[in-house]
């Protein structure tokens, strides 16, 4: 009896945990697809009566979203190519070369990793002014490697540390130069850390909102982070529905990330955070 | 570590090793080193936001930091937030990565869930939350009134201390599945026959939690804890949005209050030592977290 008992209620207390975390994304959900009048009733349905994408519609119609969604994917693309390029190089040299100072160097980019971004948005902002660039969505790509870059170096480095040395030596014995070791025998077996640590740059870039908030001041140059919360801030009645819808369509990216690359993400979190 | 470079061949990769990390030097110079440094030079000056018009007043903005009481409120603020969302980050993160690491139906579908509060956007999680709170509408306000547990809207971000308790929740909610993932990766290379000793010597399930388990998992809670004190130390945009430091700044952090001294009361000048003085703060927790990780070999 207890044998049998015993899984029923760890799965009935595991799931009810679980589902009470989940709760409110699924209320996000739910609220997207409920008509106005539905959302003040009292007590609340917890599923919709009637389903509606008017919210949808509305957002993607009569709203300035698709602007901010093309801004967050440029900037996010960008940010993330140029930071992976960078740090992929920086760690295999990291890693593998031997050259004074190569310590201190890894010492920094831990230090920088946990860096705070308002010690620095102070200066940045001085400097983006100075050189003309605010509002541009180029002075968001520089402010971003500020922080993706020690990120990305950090994850990198732990990748490719894990290629094994003897790949590369035995390239080189077969007469291949150092670069096209690197290029023909370490990139495929990095292949994998590298989609990684583009995933987490690239939802690092969509989700930042700081330097958005003080760098950008104009609709044109506007990701979503702040161009949402402005829909917030700005509205006099706030629409809660289109909110929510709002916040659905921004998850989108990371809802198609966790239905087909989850792997790389939980990679990413076992070799860049913890590694202890 | 062996000697340094001797033989041509040697000396030519190093050569090709500073080349590879030249770009991540020039540009760690230019947004990172050069921005500290003016920050620190920065905060030595008064400065007007709008007109950038700047005079030279020497320690005198940390001096009026020290003595206004906004420092130490704030300082206790930021400590109180770190700490109450830490613990139950901790708490919750264990427990739930111990729930995980069972047989359970849908195992991967629960480990999504899971994760998912910890890659949506702040913004998102803000908008979310918000939604929940409502006080009129709000489906949280509607569920403990008709459990019985108050009978009037609970005012959640708008009232003290309220906003904190909230804060520090939607915090440990956010960011906990980072304790989640760590924990049952650590969980999964623990020794079987560790428990099978522990159940042999008549240790129950709590006992051996905490005689196995707990020892087991030491190294990685360090460090886990030291990098999310890190973080949420220095967290901006949770709190600015949820409660934009509020109510009457009992909710105002220290990464707040730069904000707020340099763009809306446009003192940079100020605001730059106000940072400073966070970055002192924090660089005790980051010396302990790199020396933490030096030891391991990870550096």
């Amino acid at each position: 009896m207890r044998k049998f008992l015993g899984p029923i209620v760890l799965n009935v207390f595991a799931w009810t945990t679980i589902l009470a975390v989940a709760f409110p994304l699924f209320w996000m959900l739910v609220t997207s697809v409920k008509p106005q009048s539905e959302l003040f009733r009292r007590p609340p349905t917890m599923m919709p009566e009637v389903w509606t994408f008017e919210h949808y519609w509305h957002l993607l119609t009569q709203t300035n979203f698709l602007v901010y969604f093309r801004n967050s994917v440029m900037l996010s693309t960008v940010t993330t190519l140029l930071v992976v390029t960078v740090a992929t190089l920086g760690a295999y040299s990291l890693v593998r070369f031997r050259y004074r100072g190569r310590e201190s160097l890894a010492f920094m980019v831990l230090f920088t990793y946990l860096l705070p971004s308002v010690v620095l948005i102070i200066p940045l902002y001085l400097m983006l002014v100075s050189l003309g660039l605010s509002n541009t969505l180029f002075s968001l790509v520089i402010a971003y490697t500020t922080f993706a870059l020690p990120y990305a170096l950090w994850l990198m480095r732990s990748f490719m540390a894990g290629v094994p040395d003897d790949l590369e030596y035995a390239a080189m014995v077969d007469g291949a130069s150092r670069m096209g070791a690197f290029v023909d025998v370490i990139l495929p077996q990095l292949l994998p850390g590298i989609i990684s640590t583009a995933l987490f740059t690239f939802i690092l870039s969509w989700n930042e909102y700081l330097y958005a908030l003080v760098l950008v001041n104009s609709d044109d140059a506007r990701p979503l982070t702040t161009g949402v919360m402005n829909m917030l801030i700005s509205s006099f009645n706030i629409e809660w529905s289109l909110l929510m819808a709002a916040s659905v369509m921004m998850s989108v990216p990371l809802i198609i990330v966790f239905a087909f690359l989850q792997s790389y993400l939980t990679r990413g979190f076992g070799a860049g955070a913890v590694k202890g | 570590m062996t000697t340094l470079t001797q033989t041509p061949l040697e000396r030519r990769y190093a050569r090709l090793g500073l080349l590879l990390i030249a770009p991540t030097v020039l540009i760690f110079c230019a947004v990172i080193i050069y921005p500290l440094v003016s920050a620190l030079y920065l905060s030595l000056f008064k400065v007007f936001t709008p007109t950038l018009e700047s005079s030279w007043v020497g320690l005198a903005n940390y001096r009026e930091l020290l003595a206004s009481g906004m420092f130490w409120s704030a300082l206790v603020n930021t400590l109180v937030w770190t700490a109450g969302t830490l613990t139950l980050q901790i708490v919750l993160g264990i427990g739930m990565a111990l729930v995980l690491h069972q047989n359970i139906w849908f195992r991967s579908l629960a480990r999504s869930l899971i994760l998912f509060p910890y890659f949506i956007s702040t913004v998102v999680a803000v908008l979310v939350w918000k939604w929940v709170f409502n006080d009129l509408y709000g489906i949280l306000n509607h569920l403990l009134m008709q459990a019985g547990i108050t009978n009037m809207p609970v005012d959640y971000l708008g009232s003290m201390p309220n906003a904190m308790i909230s804060v520090i929740l939607v915090g440990a909610w956010k960011y906990f599945p980072f304790v989640v993932i760590a924990v049952l990766a650590r969980l999964q290379t623990i020794p079987e026959p560790l428990y099978e000793a522990a159940r042999i010597d008549g240790a129950g399930p709590i006992a051996r939690f905490f005689d196995v388990t707990l020892p087991q998992l030491r190294d990685v809670l360090v460090v886990i804890i030291m990098l999310r004190a890190i973080w949420d130390f220095k967290e901006f945009d949770l709190i600015w949005l949820l409660t934009g430091g509020g109510p009457s700044s009992s909710t105002e952090t220290l990464p707040i209050v730069v904000y707020r001294q340099a763009f809306a009361l446009n003192q940079m000048g100020m605001a730059a030592a106000w940072a400073v003085s966070m970055m002192a703060i924090l660089l005790v927790f980051m010396i302990v977290y790199i020396r933490k990780t030096r030891d391991k070999g990870a550096v």
